[in-house]
């Protein structure tokens, strides 16, 4: 065995790593770039004022998205308002309340990890027979947004728990040295420092949630109508796209302006959280 | 004393809060069995299996042959995940030993765009793009091979994310220690970087299965939706959870409780996978030290 | 209100003493801390000196009932403050003990916000009134020398400061709840020697104004700041103190074995 043998055949493995990976890497991105070229080559002519706060007409066909727009909003409103404290306040109790390790902070992690691998579907179905037949809220904005909160919750917990997690524990020693009260602890120190993760998590939440297309068919339904109050049906942009591609002859050119509006609002709420969690820390962590 | 009285309440609704939190899914599973309560009773349960066709709805002669939908979901999320696998572990491995940081951090974060890219969006796309490529190879395009590339494709952030953290895991003394043994950076990454992150990637690859079965929206809008077996990769397919998402607004009696045992099968067929998650680990921690 | 609020300078003799009787600390099966007993005189420096694993923080943390925070942490015994007040009851508010007994911990740990929200936090907490917190923050950030560092950027992160600097920010926000009694678990461990001094020569300033109890590694710091020194040592398979009394007599004259050869610098 020479020297330049074993090095070569190294070489070679190098070199296959780095061709079928690279290649990995730039066909995932390329395809990543492909929709979004589709979306915008197909959907950008589309994009108008009058598209954007229009009605709907002939069935998506024609006219905008307004309703859709406010639907999805409203429905957006609902599943925060619900999935934002209950998480928080899920996060908040396992990470500062109860021992770590007890058989009832394990019982209840492991349960919010299961609901995280509940498909979507089965939430759909869930929130059609218990959010609008037994609770009698039929098919609404509201049930609609209780549907993605339970669907959102595990998101909100795991992120705010982790982000509790990370913080130094000295933080609340410190906290409880100067007498500070658990609430006052948690309301202006814990919290305060946890805020850049538990934003994340918030955005990674209105991601799942704008996105959700399969939990919001059976429970908010279809309606068209500009919204008058929660508890009327109205579709969230995802519906209206799933929709218009399979159900609307001759939709697809309103349904790719909608995906791209759709996927436009995602990656702004995206890159934003992850932008304002980037800066925070930095300003937090100056120097250290 | 009075503000530790409001501590000791603050906790009490918190921990309502978390008992709600942790115990929503089994009122999820409740649910499911109680709606799938008609078909257990009904004594034909055996029917799901031996069936040959599906025609719930009928009155005169319903059928429950579930089996072509289940070999459906089987088919799309193997050949998904066939494709997911490869190459998000081979982008994960350029990403870790051959881009620089700062390419890295775009990367992620394209990645993580593309994570967040929604189901119906990749469906819509399908149906737009695959779908008459597919079709133009042989037709009708909507098939399980449509399925198969849109969701592969779908699932391939979760892979690479999950085997990133798991390359980025490994200990720096590791990788010291092959570079000092004269290792070059392949078989670094064979013999060293792979075996050490094996679990961390094999954890995303079950969580993208877990995906993959899961999914409805991207699939029923590209696999054709017709409750047959398949007998080829162009042949049109309707996974499980196609077809509740397609029955579930006009279903009644038998038929719902079916779609309702349907739902039962998938959350116990992803909880376990997920569920079999922290196990694993726990049991490879307590294997270490 | 305002006169519980005016800062430890202004006033004299606020400080207390701590008795400690037949003190027991265990983690589970653990015990840290078995029967010991302490006199902590008022307006003293007291340091406890002893090698490591002998439960000397778990005797600082059981001092201002932080053990509560350690699942599995029980504590028997009487600990009281000027006679009249139980440490040790589960009845006292231990909210407001906290407030009387401040605490300064090894690492520096003031909370990631500006470093006037550092004071106005715990002042609020306790019932300062608005009006009176900017004179505690510049008479406690002067007691400490760093008023003339930070007073132009008060608004500004405490993460920025430098380690020396948080640290004596530290002092200063204990000193700002004008405790009787501060507790120093080797506040100075984890400072560069420089900013170690200053930080030490601070402490040292707050004899006969307040009760300082400090835990230290350091018997050259012992020896320049101590008025008293209490030795801890592993006996019978949990802590105790060995030897106490007045530091100047100690260092020239121990009774206890252990604590001769760990004091004259030999190795166990």
């Amino acid at each position: 065995m020479s020297h330049s043998v074993v090095s070569a055949r190294s070489r070679c493995l190098d070199w296959a790593f780095a061709i079928a990976g690279g290649g990995a890497a730039v066909g995932t991105l390329g395809t990543l770039a492909w929709i979004i070229w589709d979306l915008i080559r197909l959907g950008i002519s589309g994009i108008t004022w009058n598209f954007l706060t229009g009605e709907v007409e002939s069935a998506g066909r024609g006219g905008g998205i307004g309703p859709v727009v406010v639907s999805t909003l409203l429905i957006l409103g609902c599943c925060l308002v619900v999935a934002v404290p209950a998480g928080m306040g899920c996060a908040v109790w396992l990470s500062e309340y109860v021992q770590r390790g007890s058989r009832l902070s394990r019982a209840i992690s492991g349960g919010v990890d299961l609901l995280a691998s509940v498909p979507s579907i089965v939430f759909g179905l869930f929130g059609m027979t218990f959010f609008s037949q037994v609770l009698g809220l039929g098919f609404s904005i509201l049930s609609g947004g209780l549907t993605l909160a339970c669907m959102i919750l595990p998101i909100l917990v795991r992120t705010t728990l982790s982000a509790l997690g990370n913080l130094p524990s000295d933080l609340r020693s410190g906290a409880a040295a100067l007498g500070l009260s658990r609430i006052t602890a948690l309301q202006k120190v814990l919290l305060p420092a946890a805020m850049p993760g538990v934003l994340v998590g918030i955005a990674l939440g209105v991601g799942r949630a704008l996105s959700e297309t399969a939990a919001l068919v059976f429970t908010s339904g279809y309606s068209t109508r500009w919204p008058a109050s929660l508890g009327e049906s109205g579709r969230s942009l995802s519906v209206h796209i799933y929709d218009l591609a399979m159900n609307i002859p001759n939709g697809s050119s309103n349904a790719s302006a909608t995906a791209l509006v759709l996927l436009i609002l995602i990656f702004v709420i995206n890159l934003t959280a992850t932008g304002v969690a980037d800066l925070w820390m930095r300003r937090l962590s100056a120097t250290e | 004393m009075s503000r530790s009285s409001t501590d000791r309440f603050f906790g009490l609704i918190l921990g309502g809060v978390a008992i709600f939190s942790g115990g929503l899914v089994l009122l999820i599973v409740g649910f499911l069995i109680l709606g799938s309560f008609p078909i257990l009773e009904s004594g034909r349960l055996a029917n799901l299996f031996t069936d040959e066709t599906w025609r719930p709805g009928s009155d005169r002669d319903p059928q429950f042959g579930i089996l072509p939908m289940l070999v459906a979901s089987f088919l799309v999320t193997l050949l998904a995940i066939g494709i997911a696998a490869p190459l998000g572990v081979a982008s994960s491995v350029f990403h870790h030993f051959y881009l620089s940081e700062q390419l890295r951090r775009w990367n992620r974060r394209m990645l993580e765009l593309l994570a967040g890219v929604p189901s119906v969006v990749f469906g819509f796309w399908g149906l737009t793009v695959i779908v008459p490529a597919v079709n133009r190879i042989e037709p009708p395009g909507q098939s399980l091979l449509a399925a198969a590339l849109v969701l592969g494709l779908m699932i391939v952030p979760t892979v690479a994310l999950t085997s990133q953290a798991a390359l980025g895991a490994i200990p720096n003394y590791q990788l010291l220690a092959a570079a000092g043994l004269g290792l070059g950076r392949g078989q670094t990454i064979l013999n060293i970087a792979l075996p050490a992150s094996r679990n961390g990637i094999m954890g995303g690859i079950l969580l993208a299965i877990a995906r993959a079965v899961g999914e409805t929206m991207a699939v029923v809008m590209v696999c054709g939706n017709i409750p047959e077996m398949p007998s080829s990769l162009f042949d049109p397919v309707r996974p499980v959870t196609a077809t509740i998402a397609l029955e579930m607004g006009y279903a009644s009696s038998t038929h719902q409780a079916l779609l309702f045992a349907a739902g039962l099968l998938l959350v116990l067929a992803t909880g376990a996978i997920v569920g079999w998650l922290p196990f694993r680990r726990n049991e490879n921690e307590s294997a270490v030290g | 209100m305002m006169s519980d609020y005016l800062p430890p300078s202004f006033e004299s003799a606020r400080s207390s003493k701590i008795t400690v009787s037949d003190l027991s600390v265990s983690y589970g099966n653990f015990v840290a801390l078995r029967d010991l007993n302490l006199e902590i005189p008022h307006g003293q420096i007291t340091a406890l000196v002893g090698p490591s694993g002998c439960g000397k923080s778990t005797f600082l943390h059981s001092l201002n009932r932080l053990t509560d925070l350690i699942a599995g942490c029980r504590v028997r015994g009487r600990i009281r403050l000027d006679d009249n007040l139980e440490i040790t009851d589960s009845a006292t508010d231990v909210l407001a003990l906290r407030r009387h007994i401040g605490m300064v911990f090894q690492k520096p740990n003031p909370f990631p916000q500006s470093i006037r929200r550092n004071f106005e936090i715990p002042l609020r907490e306790h019932g300062a009134l608005k009006s009176e917190i900017p004179e505690i923050i510049e008479c406690c950030l002067k007691d400490v020398g760093l008023w003339d560092e930070v007073s132009d950027r008060l608004d500004r992160s405490a993460a920025n400061l430098s380690g020396g600097q948080q640290q004596r920010l530290c002092i200063a926000r204990a000193l700002a709840l004008n405790p009787k009694v501060i507790l120093f678990d080797e506040p100075c461990s984890a400072l560069d020697p420089l900013a170690s001094a200053v930080v030490e020569d601070y402490i040292a300033e707050l004899r006969g104004r307040i009760t300082v109890v400090i835990v230290t590694h350091n018997l050259a710091q012992a020896r320049r700041i101590a008025d008293r020194l209490a030795v801890f040592w592993v006996r019978e398979g949990a802590g105790t103190v060995v030897e106490t009394g007045v530091a100047s007599e100690i260092f020239k004259n121990q009774t206890d074995p252990d604590a001769k050869r760990y004091l004259s610098g030999e190795r166990g």
